[in-house]
């Protein structure tokens, strides 16, 4: 066994040195893109309005020690834009990448109202990112310190890159194989049409077959492009196919910066030669970055690759397990969200909610009905209406927020419509359970209604 | 070798998905001009919301030419003729509430209109000092149709013609109906102007024409008509009835009718009907048929949700006695009622605006 994974692990294997320009170059692109997503953000005025303008944050089960900042969340922008650029150019790439990881990581967490899974997916990468030599050709670092400079890496580390990203799209067509995405063209069949007004393709989203086909594509899509993208004999085509499919969904739905990033991140399929190429071609320009010019081989220390391929396999077991984890929680996993996050579940569902709370002073049994624009922004009111964890927290957070308010013992119950996929809304929280007794957890939430139909497959 | 045949495969897979696609599409019949928002927004902007504005412009001209009769007379004939115009007036604002967004929205039209209950206090104190500004915030309560409904309805004649203040009462009831005139017919000559705009706006991002106005309506219908008409007097929400604030308090006998009447434009506003009533057109209602969502007994939810006003309206219609006699004297009723006008809530709120697909941020999402 142990000889085993040292073949696994050889020179021959996944020991053999690639170019480090692979890396480099992804690295590069990467740290551009998150610095460009922080300005984006910044620009559009959501640190503001999302983090700055809440009087209530919607905690991660776990994570409930990580604050909001209020006027400083503007410096973690700050730290980790900058972190961003310096991880892009390679200055100071360790700390850099650390910082960027946990600025970026810290912004997601402050929350949950705001969860992407593109953004999940940069923090996963930056993880990784961390742990690479990255920073060992087209570098400021290799050039300010030559000693560093490496034209050759174990091919593990780019390996790994381009498993997380096959891990995503795999993942995301597993999940849209269910009877709504491909029986039912949902959700495609209302987005779609939404975007009739389209210059040229517009129109040919008012027919039904356009829904299907997308839902279809899509889905093959997401299952197999992986797979093209690691054969060198397919790889333009699939390369092609990633740059339209993606900027097409950009034109198409508000996923923000999530196309882009894929489109650049999927580079990191290139044969490592390619990138060694292009880099060397970018040696002439006047700004590029410094390009490695001897044949070294990048070593890990051997403390170093004691821990960090143990660790890696250990992450990757947990991604490839994470998705599964609904499978113990009964219920439809559409209806009840438990283990719907984190598992590359992106644009299955049009899910819309309507809640109303009621909270009751035990004693003197005076009702009061609670206007959610008080306390939540539009956005997180949307967000709490389809999901159980935001439902029970936000009732949380009535019980003390009227506790305070001199009510004795406050009883706090939901009436709550959700509508998903095309479905009537029905009711979604049992109205006579007392919100403010039950707590989040891992566990199944008894008092979320019956689905009452069946979506088949995964 | 092994690579090859693996690759063959994978795209044979490909192609038989895409055949099947294909196959599966066949299902589709034709494509359904329904969808095509612009024919719908140039229904409701000239066929419903310009005649609107335009009624509500003339209901309030007449009425404020016999306000003006009434004050430059006041008697029991003078003051009888004016109530009438106030009826029709406020009626018509029935059918004209609901488009509370674009020129309406941003001259907080209802505000001025219809802020109830009015506080008699503050109108009395108005009166008497015979200074106020009903422009600002804290007028609010003191003015539009619930003032009028006080000052007509509330009062005898004597306190137009022997009171110690009878005539800063009428500067002060002319005051009032002039102040809406104005809104109103800023709105009426707004619209002229947007109307353009809004028909052309056919997207469905947040600042889109259908967004605004579903959004709006949907507000109205579950905090004005809803929340207002119905649920805050029989205190559906507080477990505590509050008839004196239900609308036109000091003519009782208006507030089912005009709950009816809101209730009614609101279905019809939803069905794509034009303002007279005359002809029918594109609308929310033949949108959402297009989209095809159905119910679990395969009923199209376009026709559920016009089943389910009609609901609401034959409740409303059927309470004995006013508002306020039916939330007094039999407040089971009215609760009943009032459910059937929720009902409606999460029927226009969730599944119309879900199959809508329309934002209401601009905040990146994943679909989720």
């Amino acid at each position: 066994m142990r000889q085993k994974i040292k073949d696994i692990l050889s020179d021959q294997q996944l020991g053999k040195p690639v170019y480090s320009a692979s890396l480099a170059v992804f690295r590069t692109v990467f740290g551009f893109m998150i610095l460009f997503s922080t300005l984006r953000f910044w620009s559009r005025g959501w640190i503001e309005e999302l983090y700055i303008k809440p009087d209530f944050f919607f905690s991660y089960y776990g994570f409930e020690w990580v604050k909001h900042l209020g006027e400083y969340t503007y410096i973690l922008f700050i730290i980790c834009g900058i972190s961003a650029l310096l991880f892009a150019i390679g200055l100071f790439y360790r700390y850099a990448a650390v910082v960027l990881f946990c600025s970026f990581t810290y912004i997601e967490l402050m929350d949950k109202t705001n969860y992407l899974n593109h953004y999940y997916f940069v923090s996963l990468v930056l993880f990784l990112m961390m742990w690479l030599p990255a920073h060992v050709n087209f570098s400021v670092d290799a050039w300010r310190k030559p000693s560093i400079s490496k034209r050759y890496i174990p091919r593990w580390t780019v390996g790994s890159i381009r498993m997380m990203m096959a891990i995503v799209y795999v993942y995301a067509g597993l999940a849209k194989l269910n009877s709504d995405w491909l029986i039912n063209a949902m959700p495609l069949r209302l987005w779609l049409p939404a975007n009739n007004d389209m210059p040229v393709i517009g129109p040919l989203f008012n027919h039904l077959w356009v829904a299907y086909l997308f839902s279809w594509f899509g889905a093959a899509y997401d299952l197999f492009i992986a797979f093209f993208l690691l054969n060198k004999r397919t790889r333009p085509y699939a390369y092609a196919t990633v740059v339209v499919f993606h900027l097409l969904t950009a034109a198409l739905f508000p996923i923000g910066v999530f196309p882009y990033v894929m489109i650049v991140s999927a580079l990191v399929f290139f044969e490592s030669e390619d990138a060694d190429k292009f880099v060397q071609m970018m040696k002439s320009l006047r700004f590029s970055l410094p390009v490695d010019e001897n044949k070294r081989i990048y070593i890990f220390a051997p403390l170093a690759k004691k821990w960090v391929i143990p660790m890696f396999a250990v992450f990757f077991v947990i991604q490839l397990a994470l998705p599964w984890r609904y499978l113990l929680n009964k219920g439809e996993l559409f209806w009840t969200e438990e283990g719907y996050r984190f598992s590359w579940r992106v644009m299955l569902m049009e899910k819309m909610g309507y809640a109303q709370f009621m909270v009751k002073d035990k004693e003197t049994g005076e009702r009061v009905a609670v206007n959610n624009n008080d306390f939540l922004t539009r956005n997180q009111e949307k967000m709490m209406a389809t999901q159980s964890d935001f439902i029970v927290q936000y009732a949380q957070f009535l019980k003390e927020h009227y506790k305070q308010k001199g009510m004795h013992e406050p009883q706090v119950h939901a009436t709550v419509y959700v509508a998903m996929n095309g479905r009537r809304s029905r009711l979604y929280v049992d109205t006579s359970v007392d919100l403010a007794k039950e707590e989040d957890s891992w566990k199944h939430k008894e008092w979320i209604l019956a689905f009452n139909d069946n979506i088949y497959g995964l | 070798m092994v690579k090859k045949y693996r690759i063959g495969a994978m795209a044979a897979a490909l192609l038989m998905l895409l055949a099947i696609a294909c196959n599966k599409a066949s299902d589709d019949v034709s494509p359904s001009n329904d969808l095509d928002r612009q024919p719908m927004l140039s229904n409701y902007a000239n066929n419903y919301i310009v005649p609107a504005y335009a009624d509500m412009v003339a209901k309030l001209t007449t009425l404020r030419s016999d306000i003006q009769t009434f004050t430059n007379a006041p008697d029991n004939t003078t003051k009888e003729a004016a109530i009438n115009s106030f009826r029709a007036a406020y009626t018509t604002w029935q059918k004209v509430d609901m488009l509370e967004f674009g020129p309406a929205e941003d001259v907080l039209l209802r505000s001025y209109m219809n802020t109830y209950p009015v506080t008699v206090s503050k109108l009395d104190g108005n009166i008497s000092s015979g200074s106020y500004d009903l422009e600002t915030f804290g007028s609010k309560d003191a003015q539009g149709f619930p003032a009028i409904d006080y000052l007509l309805n509330g009062l005898d004649v004597s306190m137009y013609t022997t009171d110690a203040n009878a005539s800063n009462r009428k500067q002060y009831l002319l005051a009032v109906v002039d102040k809406m005139l104005e809104k109103v017919n800023k709105v009426n000559s707004d619209w002229a102007t947007y109307k353009d705009n809004f028909i052309a706006n056919t997207s469905t991002d947040a600042n889109s024409s259908i967004s605004i106005m579903v959004n709006n309506y949907v507000m109205y219908y579950e905090r004005y008509l809803r929340g207002g008409k119905v649920g805050l007097p029989v205190g559906a929400m507080t477990g505590i009835a509050k008839a004196d604030i239900s609308e036109a308090y000091y003519s009782q006998e208006l507030a089912k009718e005009f709950a009816v009447t809101a209730l009614t434009a609101v279905r019809d506003f939803y069905s794509g009907k034009s303002y007279s009533g005359a002809s029918s057109g594109e609308g929310m209602k033949s949108y959402l048929a297009a989209l095809g969502t159905t119910d679990n007994n395969g009923m199209l939810m376009a026709d559920v949700v016009e089943t389910e006003m009609n609901q609401a309206i034959t409740a409303v219609s059927s309470l004995n006695g006013t508002i306020v006699e039916a939330v007094n004297n039999n407040r089971t009723q009215v609760l009943e009622a009032y459910e059937e006008v929720q009902d409606v809530v999460p029927l226009l709120k969730v599944d119309m605006v879900s199959a809508f697909s329309i934002s209401i941020t601009y905040t990146d999402n994943d679909g989720d």
